[in-house]
């Protein structure tokens, strides 16, 4: 059992208090009785030693108080028993054996009460002394505790103190470490002059940054290091205390993702590069393709001017053929143009409303449909968000197709509406009672140059819905089509609802 | 070749001269029709220099500039035209097969007078190049200094 877990019975100070000077009183009284006996006995010379006795043993074991107490008592008490006349509470201060108790009784309890201070003092210094030991090793242990790298080092590189944590890290135990030169056990690779971190060490009282060492096996690692300055109490610098987090990791990871960025930013330069060129290409087929079809139209149709009257009707049909061919050609140059430039084009995306949208593709479309009976039902539609002009791109495309494809109708019908899909998007269709398909060509639909019909039955370059899906997914939602011979067709997309556009 | 006229054309397609020419014919204004075949040319003939050093000094009533052409093309030609105080009054109109949007704000950013994309369509065509000469060479009156109907007479 040690001392501090030993149960201590503590007396408070006042109750130590009366009891000190109580052994002073008791102490007296004893001795009083013991001279008194003495002398009833008859022994002479023998009152002197029990008084002085009792002083003593109080300043030794209660201090210099009571001791005082003790040495007043006793002096009262000889003066009034021993020192003729005997009996007579007057102090007889001319009597020299008086005199001489009197300067005995002070020297016992000042040297006593003396002893007894020092002795507890010492006492006190060792008590504190063994607490902060205590707290010392605590400390210690919990330095070894953590899995930081952490180890001290004098102002000559000499290790002093190394912790669990470094051993873990360099793989040297601390008999190894503790007393060998830090720089030369690591050698650290420092990325200043060393001579610059001692200085702002010994400026700030710290530093920090990026080293690399060498662990016991020899292989390098990269450390985050953190240095602070210990000073003793006359501001002299004794200590480095330095802690190191293994960074080897990170570094790697940080190389990779540096890597990673400039391979993806070289690809998005070909990216770009190919952007662009395409681009030129597309310039170069808008310009280019369209002259020499211009001209083809333009000879033609001279020549129709100018063919006598006298020229057949085959030969006629032959040069109808020649313009309409040109004129599908200027089409599908005009649709692959838009389909390219809607894959090139920045999408800037804003609240739309589906309503005004749909009123102005309906509106675009009207004039195919001129002096055809359709019925338009068109459904509260949302607000949707996306970008405009595409959007009406796409919508023109599928009411554009819900026109053409219920041309044979005596009575055509078109519905356009809107539902709430799943996970936060909104589904808009566009249903017809026109022609249909049949379901198993579902997915050729939205193919460029995919077309389910002759064209002679219904014109159109294959490219209309292969842009409403680009369009599409380029705002991240989907197309579909439901559709039954002879019954007509159902076209739908989905588009993300933005926070911001749900009403 | 004629030396002077009210329509200055740029164009370097035979083919698309010829068309706007027969075009012309119908109102009798293809003799009034100077061809120069690029850009080059065409700032020759405007600053009176290379072949058309003799010409009379004055200035076509418009230019009908295409934008693709050899050696300097149409926007420089602009740029050069608008950028000097003599010829800035000339009014040019672009035409072009171009529908591309950057070539039309590139021309109106320079000051081009009129842009006309070149329809496919013949008839289009030839009732375009009809409205234009109509209006340039004849309805417009021009700024001072270029050439005339009743000086032609």
């Amino acid at each position: 059992m040690t001392k501090a877990e030993m149960p201590s019975p503590r007396v408070t100070p006042m109750v130590s208090l009366v009891l000190r000077h109580g052994l002073a009183v008791v102490s007296v009284a004893i001795a009083l009785w013991l001279a008194l006996l003495a002398q009833s006995e008859d022994i002479n010379r023998l009152q002197f030693p029990p008084l002085q006795l009792a002083v003593a043993v109080t300043a030794w074991y209660a201090g210099g108080g009571p001791g005082a107490l003790a040495l007043v008592l006793a002096s009262l008490a000889f003066n009034y028993f021993f020192i003729p006349p005997l009996y007579s509470p007057a102090i007889k201060l001319s009597d020299p054996l008086f005199v001489v108790f009197v300067f005995f009784g002070l020297m016992i309890a000042s040297f006593g009460s003396r002893r007894r201070r020092i002795e507890q003092e010492l006492r006190e210094a060792r008590d504190k002394l063994e607490v902060e030991v205590a707290e010392r090793s605590q400390q210690a242990s919990l330095l070894d505790l953590t899995h930081d790298t952490i180890f001290v080092r004098d102002m000559r590189e000499v290790i002093t103190y190394w912790n669990r944590g470094a051993q873990e890290l360099y793989g040297w135990g601390p008999e190894e470490a503790i007393g060998k030169d830090a720089q030369q056990l690591f050698q650290t690779a420092f990325p200043i002059p060393i001579d610059d971190i001692r200085g702002e060490l010994l400026r700030t009282g710290r530093w920090e940054g990026e080293l690399d060492k060498t662990k016991a096996d020899g292989t390098r690692v990269a450390v985050a290091s953190r240095w602070s300055l210990r000073r003793d109490e006359h501001e002299r610098p004794v200590a480095i205390l330095e802690t190191n987090n293994d960074i080897t990791d990170r570094k790697r990871a940080e190389r990779d993702i540096r890597t990673l960025n400039e391979d993806l930013e070289k690809r998005t330069n070909e990216l770009q590069v190919s952007n662009q060129e395409l681009e030129a290409f597309a310039y170069s087929v808008s310009h280019d393709l369209r002259a020499p079809l211009r001209h083809m139209v333009g000879y033609t149709e001279l020549l129709q001017k100018n063919a006598p009257p006298s020229l057949d009707e085959k030969n006629r049909r032959y040069m109808t053929m020649i313009l309409e061919s040109a004129k599908r050609m200027g089409n599908l140059i005009d649709d692959l143009l838009a389909f390219s430039r809607i894959g090139r084009a920045e999408t800037r995306k804003t609240i739309v409303s589906l309503e005004q949208l749909v009123k102005e593709a309906v509106h675009e479309v009207q004039p195919e449909a001129d002096g055809r009976n359709i019925a338009w039902t068109i459904g509260t539609l949302p607000e949707l968000y996306g970008d405009r002009s595409m959007l009406k791109i796409a919508l023109v495309n599928l009411i554009s197709n819900a026109a053409k494809f219920t041309r044979m109708r005596p009575q055509a019908e078109i519905e356009i509406g809107s539902a709430d899909g799943k996970d936060n998007e909104t589904v808009v269709f566009i249903r017809d009672n026109g022609v249909g398909f049949d379901m198993k060509y579902a997915r050729k639909l939205f193919g460029v140059f995919q077309r389910l019909h002759q064209t002679e039955a219904f014109e159109g370059t294959g490219i209309g819905l292969a842009t409403v899906q680009r369009i599409i997914h380029r705002h991240g939602g989907r197309v579909w089509a439901e559709g039954l011979v002879g019954t007509g067709a159902t076209f739908y997309f989905s588009v993300p609802q933005s926070r911001k556009a749900k009403s | 070749m004629i030396e002077f006229g009210r329509i200055l054309m740029v164009e370097d397609d035979p083919k698309d001269v010829e068309l706007t020419l027969t075009a012309l014919a119908d109102y009798n204004l293809a003799n009034e029709v100077v061809v120069t075949r690029d850009g080059e040319e065409a700032l020759d003939y405007l600053y009176c220099r290379g072949r058309f050093t003799t010409r009379t000094s004055n200035n076509p009533a418009v230019l009908l500039l295409d934008l693709k052409l050899p050696k300097v093309d149409g926007l420089e030609v602009l740029q050069q035209m608008k950028s000097d105080e003599k010829l800035r009054m000339i009014p040019v109109v672009v035409l072009t097969s171009s529908h591309e949007e950057r070539d039309m704000v590139a021309s109106y950013k320079l000051g081009v007078n009129a842009y006309v994309v070149k329809p496919v369509d013949f008839h289009e065509f030839v009732n375009a190049i009809k409205e234009l000469g109509i209006f340039w060479a004849v309805i417009n009156e021009p700024p001072p200094g270029s050439v005339r109907k009743k000086e032609l007479n």
